[in-house]
């Protein structure tokens, strides 16, 4: 699915040029679940905004379902963006002035859905991620945690392969990152590929394969033997809240 | 996106700021009032002096000697008798009238008025349109009789007689006197200067009086509007000829006068409506800014809906169709203002607002048309954001 030779990215800030990439190569296959560690300039989120289209490798090549991708043009990256991956921000990125709703029905505007179906459609998706009662409230009306929900649910709205998600528990108390970490797994069992960049250990470790960075290497490339449960903690967690 | 999708994101988004879209929009609102103001008084104005103009007659035409420098006047010039030759030779002529004025002061039992005395015929009351509100108007008995009468203005009637009843009673000219045979309505045209009255007498007496054996103007009338131009040339070829003078003579039509007038008030109507349209392109300048200030405000929003599929057309026609509804918005509450104030002038002032269909549908495509023009350059600059850049910014 994901297929990467030597990607460089580097920034040229005039005076000075920052390596932040310096050729990494590996692959992803469709159905994996994946967690890119490292420290802060490790270059993690600078491969996260090159796999999600949002930025252009400096050298390298980048192959997403079999087409190579510095080959595409801007409306292609558009076209991508839009129906091929889903986007989870650690600030959520809600458009402030728009409900629930409205913000998941936005990828769907811009892929042409009628009204309607779209309606419907951000309707079950919020359902989905138990927030029915909440679709008509504004993002400031919304805890963290039931943000992070509405952006999964919207980054959901055109069916993606791929759901690219940046430090999505970063802003995130355990126990909903826990039910982020669950939704992700979930999500995953259903058969879509699910990248997610972070920084803690715990959360990577829900993952089936951790890609560590350092200095823009790969220096890592590991399977996760026994990833962690998020539902099986969160059921817990219950029981005990339950037993006191 | 439809348009009507559209239309929810740009009213949302200028929902979200009303103080400010309010203080943007102004200027549009400002301009396009100035203008549709402007616009709907001068057309107005134009309109009544029109009619006031077609009051008098539009077949009226006047002629009068083109004196050069140095001439003066001779008897010969313009007699009575040209009037009854021309009235008989040339059809298109309908009526015709002599006229002889000058300053008289008139004493009646009550008080004294100083008016414009005319010496004419009976004529005068067709080719001038002259309203009577009591007696009769002067007639060719008098004339040919020789009667010492006169026919006043209401106003006049007022001041000579207070409350008395005018007719039949004498008018003291100089050393002669007149009995008032008719009161002419007042006449309430803006064009008319009320504080100047008439007074007419016939050809005789004022040759009595002043011992003029020649006449100032002719006063005609032609059969119909597109008879005028004829009557006049064939006027002038007679006077020509009887008085053996090319060149001499000259006449103007009413037409020629609605004319004329017509296009220095076009033209005065287009510096103004420039000039409020000066204020229309500030107006625009002010939205153009606030929409550059917008874009980078929301450049984070810019760059989530990239991040969601928005290609670079869909962020321009947003923010382009966002200044459009700023400025349409402007356009529409401007063209209400405009209208009411020229509708309160134009009360004011006793004429007819005159706002066209056509000058709405130019204020609401100018209007859209700045909002194009100065959104043109925020929008674009709003869609060559890269994504990244964009989403980074706080």
């Amino acid at each position: 699915m994901i297929a990467i030779n030597d990607l460089q990215k580097t920034y040229d800030t005039g005076s000075i040029t920052v390596e932040a990439l310096r050729g990494l190569s590996f692959n992803i296959n469709k159905g994996e679940f994946v967690a890119i560690m490292g420290a802060s300039g490790s270059g993690k989120s600078t491969l996260m905004n090159l796999l999600g289209l949002l930025d252009v490798a400096s050298a390298g090549t980048y192959i997403l379902n079999q087409t190579e991708v510095s080959a595409l043009e801007e409306k292609d990256f558009a076209r991508i963006r839009n129906k091929e991956i889903g986007f989870v921000f650690q600030t959520f990125n809600l458009l402030p002035h728009l409900t629930a709703l409205h913000n998941v029905e936005l990828p769907m505007m811009y892929a042409g859905v009628k009204l309607a179906a779209r309606r419907e459609r951000a309707t079950l998706l919020l359902e989905r991620m138990g927030l029915i009662d909440r679709m008509h409230h504004y993002p400031n009306e919304l805890s963290g945690g039931q943000n992070q929900r509405v952006a999964i649910a919207r980054s959901l709205a055109n069916n993606p392969a791929i759901i690219l998600a940046d430090e999505p528990t970063g802003a995130l108390d355990s126990h909903t990152s826990l039910e982020v970490m669950d939704i992700f797994q979930q999500l995953n069992l259903d058969g879509t590929t699910i990248i997610v960049v972070t920084h803690e250990e715990n959360i990577a470790q829900h993952a089936g394969r951790i890609l560590r960075l350092s200095d823009g290497l790969l220096i890592m490339d590991d399977i996760v033997q026994e990833p962690l449960d998020a539902g099986q903690a969160l059921s817990s967690l219950r029981k005990e809240a339950g037993s006191i | 996106m439809n348009i009507r999708e559209l239309m929810v994101v740009a009213l949302a988004s200028i929902r979200s700021s009303k103080l400010r879209s309010f203080l943007t929009t102004l200027g549009i609102v400002i301009g396009i009032a100035a203008v549709i103001s402007v616009v709907a008084i001068g057309q107005g104005g134009k309109a009544m002096l029109m009619q006031e103009l077609e009051k008098f007659g539009t077949n009226l035409f006047v002629v009068y000697v083109n004196y050069q420098e140095g001439e003066t006047s001779r008897p010969s010039d313009l007699q009575v008798s040209d009037i009854t030759l021309i009235k008989n030779v040339v059809p298109e002529v309908k009526y015709m009238a002599p006229v002889c004025y000058t300053q008289m002061k008139l004493r009646g039992s009550q008080g004294q008025k100083t008016v414009q005395l005319l010496g004419t015929s009976a004529d005068l009351v067709h080719v001038n349109n002259l309203e009577i509100a009591q007696g009769r108007f002067l007639n060719e008995e008098d004339e040919s009789a020789g009667r010492q009468v006169i026919v006043i203005q209401e106003d006049t009637a007022k001041e000579l007689f207070g409350s008395e009843k005018p007719l039949g009673q004498r008018v003291v000219i100089g050393s002669t006197s007149s009995m008032v045979v008719g009161v002419l309505k007042q006449d309430t045209s803006v064009l008319n200067d009320n504080s100047r009255q008439s007074a007419y007498i016939t050809m005789s007496l004022m040759r009595n009086m002043t011992g003029w054996t020649y006449i100032h103007q002719i006063y005609g009338s032609a059969t119909s509007k597109e008879a005028v131009d004829t009557a006049m040339e064939r006027t002038k070829s007679i006077l020509e000829r009887r008085h053996n003078a090319p060149g001499h003579y000259e006449a103007r039509s009413m037409e020629q006068e609605m004319q004329s007038a017509n296009k220095i008030l076009g033209i005065v109507g287009l510096v103004i409506g420039l000039i409020a349209g000066i204020s229309l392109l500030v107006g625009g300048i002010g939205v153009m800014n606030i929409m550059l200030v917008s874009v980078t405000e929301r450049t984070r929003e810019i760059g989530i809906r990239m991040a969601l599929g928005a290609r670079r057309q869909d962020i321009l026609i947003q923010f382009l169709f966002e200044s459009i509804v700023l400025c349409l918005m402007g356009g529409i509450i401007g063209t209400i203002l405009g209208y009411g104030g020229a509708y309160v002038v134009a009360k004011i002032a006793h004429w007819p607002p005159l706002v066209s269909w056509w000058t709405i549908v130019i204020a609401f495509l100018f209007s859209a048309g700045v909002g194009l023009f100065f959104g043109l350059y925020p929008a674009n600059q709003a869609a060559r954001l890269k994504p990244i850049e964009a989403l980074r910014r706080e």
